[in-house]
């Protein structure tokens, strides 16, 4: 999956482009995320993989890719950001966890 | 007419400043040292006005509403955006516009064939969040930001980046305000892949070898070898963010790029460098 293969009218893609212009949206973002994912319509597939935390899932749904460790760092947090944080592990978690999955 | 006096190409990577202590000491020191440099070199020509273009990172213009590139045309920026500031850690921080030239550039560039459109509000992310802080710590220097698509296919491809270069120097030199000193900046790359399978990987071959093309300062070749498809697979979701350099690279004529760093900077999660072209010499094809 690449930046090609991003749905552009993807909801999940709508909504992670709102989110993270609008504080009313990204504080609270976990405690907030059902509502906020029936507001942008997201497709079930679409939700699940959110409430899984699944980025694998999110990617092959057609999110685009600049915006998946984004997704991370919304459950995560994104202070201090390097390769062994809690955000880019997860992100690296998932990706790599899924493709065994599919190996 | 106005004067270019200053022009470069330079990485934005967040992990400048968010996380730079991770990477090797000596990394850490060759791009702090070469990034103040670089930040000295452009104070020293004392521009009256930034350009920068960047990539957008999809974060002003939505999907389903993209261009190309869009000229921001306030009179005060500020950033980083809120939810970017601990990832980025850049202290909040303003800057000028420069509204009247940004409405000129706008006009100008639309009369091209480019797809570009402004907007008089922006997010700042680290597209210029980071190279602020070390070309200008006192955002003293008015600054007008191009947001570019760099990422979200069909992305402008080199050749027309480096026509939009091209443009934008006729409108500096022909439209602005004579005797305004512009510096130009093409921020972004190099080899880097957000969210992608390279994402924790930097492709110096890929580096090393753009780099030296830009030092030969022969455009043609540039845009001969250095094909959208070749930056793709150095990394799929950033490394064409180097077509900001390219753009710049439209406005230096055949100069040849000075080197001033480079690391492949593997725990910043891209390949960090940065260039000039030094527009006191005389191109030898004006």
């Amino acid at each position: 999956m690449g930046v090609a293969d991003t749905k552009r009218d993807l909801a999940a893609n709508k909504m992670i482009y709102a989110v993270r212009r609008d504080p009313s949206l990204y504080q609270n973002f976990t405690q907030n995320l059902e509502s906020i994912m029936k507001n942008y319509g997201l497709s079930e597939a679409e939700r699940q993989a959110f409430r899984d935390l699944d980025i694998k899932r999110l990617s092959e749904l057609g999110v685009h890719p600049y915006f998946l460790p984004q997704v991370s760092r919304l459950f995560h947090g994104g202070t201090y950001n390097h390769n062994k944080s809690v955000a880019a592990q997860a992100y690296g978690d998932s990706m790599v966890k899924s493709k065994e999955d599919v190996d | 007419m106005a004067e270019l006096v200053f022009v470069t190409g330079l990485s934005h990577a967040p992990g400048l400043t968010g996380w730079l202590d991770q990477a090797p000491p000596h990394e850490q020191k060759a791009l702090t040292d070469g990034f103040s440099e670089l930040g000295n070199l452009l104070r020293a020509s004392k521009p009256d006005l930034i350009i920068g273009l960047a990539n957008d990172h999809i974060l002003n213009m939505p999907l389903h509403d993209i261009h190309d590139f869009c000229v921001g045309t306030a009179g005060v920026w500020k950033g980083p955006a809120e939810w970017f500031r601990d990832w980025v850690n850049v202290a909040p921080y303003s800057v000028r516009g420069a509204p009247d030239a940004a409405q000129i550039l706008f006009q100008e560039l639309r009369k091209g064939n480019f797809d570009v459109t402004s907007k008089s509000e922006l997010l700042f992310d680290d597209n210029w969040s980071v190279p602020l802080k070390y070309l200008t710590p006192e955002y003293d220097i008015p600054l007008i930001p191009i947001h570019m698509n760099c990422v979200v296919p069909p992305v402008p491809d080199p050749k027309h980046c480096y026509t939009f270069g091209k443009a934008m120097k006729e409108i500096i030199q022909n439209k602005l305000p004579a005797n305004l000193r512009v510096a130009l900046m093409g921020t972004g790359g190099l080899s880097h892949d957000p969210g992608g399978p390279k994402y924790f990987d930097v492709n110096e071959e890929f580096d090393r070898w753009f780099l030296d093309l830009l030092k030969e300062g022969d455009p043609d070749k540039v845009l001969r070898e250095c094909t959208m498809d070749k930056m793709v697979a150095a990394g799929d979701g950033g490394t064409s963010e180097l077509i900001a350099w390219i753009a710049a690279m439209g406005t230096v004529d055949d100069r040849k790029a000075n080197i001033v760093c480079y690391e492949p900077a593997v725990e910043l999660r891209c390949g960090m460098g940065c260039v000039y072209w030094d527009m006191e010499t005389e191109s030898a094809n004006v």
